[in-house]
């Protein structure tokens, strides 16, 4: 398996720079575009004509991009701490406690992670609606948390089983309650399961975009991957305002991706090898 | 007490699963059936037609020859060249010492952290028309008049541009996926196939794809659950939004006949018939999977 003859080291060369190319092309384009003052006629040019900080003033400043970025990152946060704590609950509940309708429950939260939730679209529209939730922040939040639950409860529900019952017990037999042993024992042990659900709820809540552009009719009320939108005009696109947008959007989660990168890996790996 | 702690437990998240999952997709197919428009929303009064919603929508050549095509043709391609590019990119992961492996996941997770939207906003800076790099770089060399080519016009290269999309934003989860699945094949397989003169081709049909064969079905189900529903990668490109009906998937039809028509009886039976055709895909998959499990 260890054979490295100059053929087989001139080969790998080659994939890793085509890999390379292909994946970092559109962040480098789109981060050099942002900054480059001549975006909006820059053609091929490899470099960007000069680097300047207007694009970027431009869209907080006159586009009023602070203020999506603020209701994105309140979405954001409002999922992550909601589903957070519900799915905790949830997991503490199918994976501590034997009850009847216990599988039941578990694959029913399996199964309604596979209803495509752009058909849902229209009917929680009118539902939103009916509410007067429309146009607010909340409704939005409420959305996503229904749409991070599942995967949260599963992935939880894991780490919660994994906490060794003995450890429990002992904090009973130390004279706790269930409330206080849950807070002093099972939270922190579970807390690394927490920040990775966290983390996709908030990429969930960050990135999406059919609901957001279709409940938010205000503009004052967009989120970031909304507002994005009011750059493009009919016409002609100021290329390098929607490009530093674009940046500002992505940085946050290219950040945390990179971050969490390894966690993320095993995670995925045990979630589907088991 | 006791036995109700767990419920107890549950409720707030079944509740919004019930509130937020399960009725509306109760709602969407009641929807489905009634002609639904402004003014039902506004008096909020049912006006059911049966299945009048469902007739005009398979009898109209449209979704024969337009929009089916175009989600089909375009999932297709899309898991197809998802899985492979993904495959390869984790096979090379494995061929790779440390330093360049670390390098090459931390790439590929920056590609994966991109989101859809402003991806696909890059991907139309890059081939505009006028300013973009391809027409730019392809003007110089002569090969194409920029004022005269527009690719988003064309349905073909259209498509082809939402699959280099799609394919760029999907294939990283692939990779790191199956990367960490090569690693739980034991070490003395493929020695052992070396021994007996297999070369890598073989080694890869006859050991590698046997054995992971389950974390393949499940990237590949994802993957096509994912790439069927596509919708903001197709409505944010230019004329994506119905300003160019030949470019329609049934997603963007779906949100188009509600929310630009006002027809939200019609759209509701699109994305029903959209739910049905994943349904069975998904279930067409695990039968076949279920199948194999039972012969080995």
């Amino acid at each position: 398996m260890t054979r490295t003859g100059p053929w087989r080291r001139l080969g790998l060369g080659a994939a890793v720079a085509a890999l390379l190319a292909f994946t970092l092309f559109p962040v480098y384009w789109m981060v050099s575009s942002a900054f480059d003052p001549g975006a909006d006629h820059r053609g091929a040019a490899v470099l960007p004509e000069g680097l300047t900080l207007d694009h970027f003033r431009y869209v907080l400043d006159t586009g009023e991009f602070g203020r999506y970025l603020t209701n994105s990152a309140l979405v954001g946060l409002g999922t992550v701490l909601l589903s957070g704590l519900l799915a905790l609950f949830a997991a503490v509940a199918v994976a501590r406690f034997r009850f009847r309708m216990r599988t039941k429950v578990l694959v029913m939260v399996l199964v309604v992670q596979m209803v495509p939730l752009e058909a849902l679209v229209i009917p929680l529209f009118l539902q939103m609606r009916d509410l007067r939730l429309l146009n607010s922040l909340l409704g939005l939040t409420i959305v996503y948390l229904a749409f991070s639950l599942p995967f949260a409860i599963w992935t939880l529900r894991g780490f919660v089983a994994a906490v060794p019952q003995e450890l429990e017990e002992a904090a009973y037999l130390d004279g706790c309650g269930w409330w206080r042993m849950f807070r002093s024992v099972l939270l922190p042990l579970v807390a690394p399961g927490l920040v990775a659900t966290s983390v996709f709820a908030f990429i969930v809540a960050w990135n999406e975009f059919v609901f957001a552009f279709v409940f938010m009719q205000d503009d004052a009320k967009y989120t970031a991957a909304v507002g994005l939108h009011r750059f493009f005009g009919q016409y002609s696109t100021d290329w390098g305002a929607v490009m530093a947008g674009s940046t500002l959007i992505t940085l946050p989660v290219l950040i945390f991706f990179v971050a969490v990168q390894r966690r993320l890996a095993a995670g995925l790996a045990a979630g589907a090898i088991r | 007490m006791r036995a109700l702690r767990p419920w107890l437990l549950l409720a707030p998240a079944l509740g919004v699963l019930a509130v937020l999952l399960f009725w509306p997709l109760v709602r969407v197919v009641s929807l489905s059936f009634q002609e639904y428009g402004l003014r039902q929303i506004n008096t909020g009064e049912s006006n059911y037609t049966g299945l009048d919603n469902y007739r005009e929508i398979l009898g109209d050549s449209f979704l024969w020859t337009t929009v089916l095509p175009n989600t089909v043709l375009f999932a297709v391609s899309c898991v197809v060249l998802t899985v492979v590019v993904g495959t390869l990119v984790a096979l090379l992961l494995q061929r790779l010492g440390k330093t360049w492996r670390v390098i090459c996941s931390t790439v590929i997770m920056m590609a994966w952290a991109m989101p859809a939207v402003t991806g696909t906003y890059v991907w139309i800076w890059i081939f505009d028309p006028l300013n973009g790099v391809v027409s730019g770089g392809l003007d110089a060399v002569g090969a194409i008049e920029p004022r005269e080519t527009n690719w988003f016009t064309d349905r073909w290269s259209f498509y082809a541009i939402a699959t280099l999309n799609v394919v760029h934003h999907g294939f990283p989860f692939v990779a790191v996926t199956l990367y960490a699945a090569l690693l739980t094949i034991p070490r003395e397989l493929p020695e052992a196939a070396l021994m007996d003169g297999a070369n890598a081709w073989q080694r890869f049909w006859r050991i590698t794809v046997p054995t992971i064969r389950p974390v393949f079905a499940v990237v590949t189900i994802l993957s096509t659950i994912w790439d069927f529903k596509v919708f903001a990668q197709i409505y944010l490109m230019p004329g994506g939004s119905g300003a160019n009906p030949d470019v329609l998937n049934l997603g963007v039809w779906s949100y188009i006949q509600s929310f630009s028509r006002n027809e939200y009886g019609m759209g509701s039976a699109i994305a029903v018939l959209l739910t049905l055709l994943l349904l069975a895909i998904t279930v067409g998959y695990v039968k076949a999977l279920a199948r194999e499990g039972d012969q080995l």
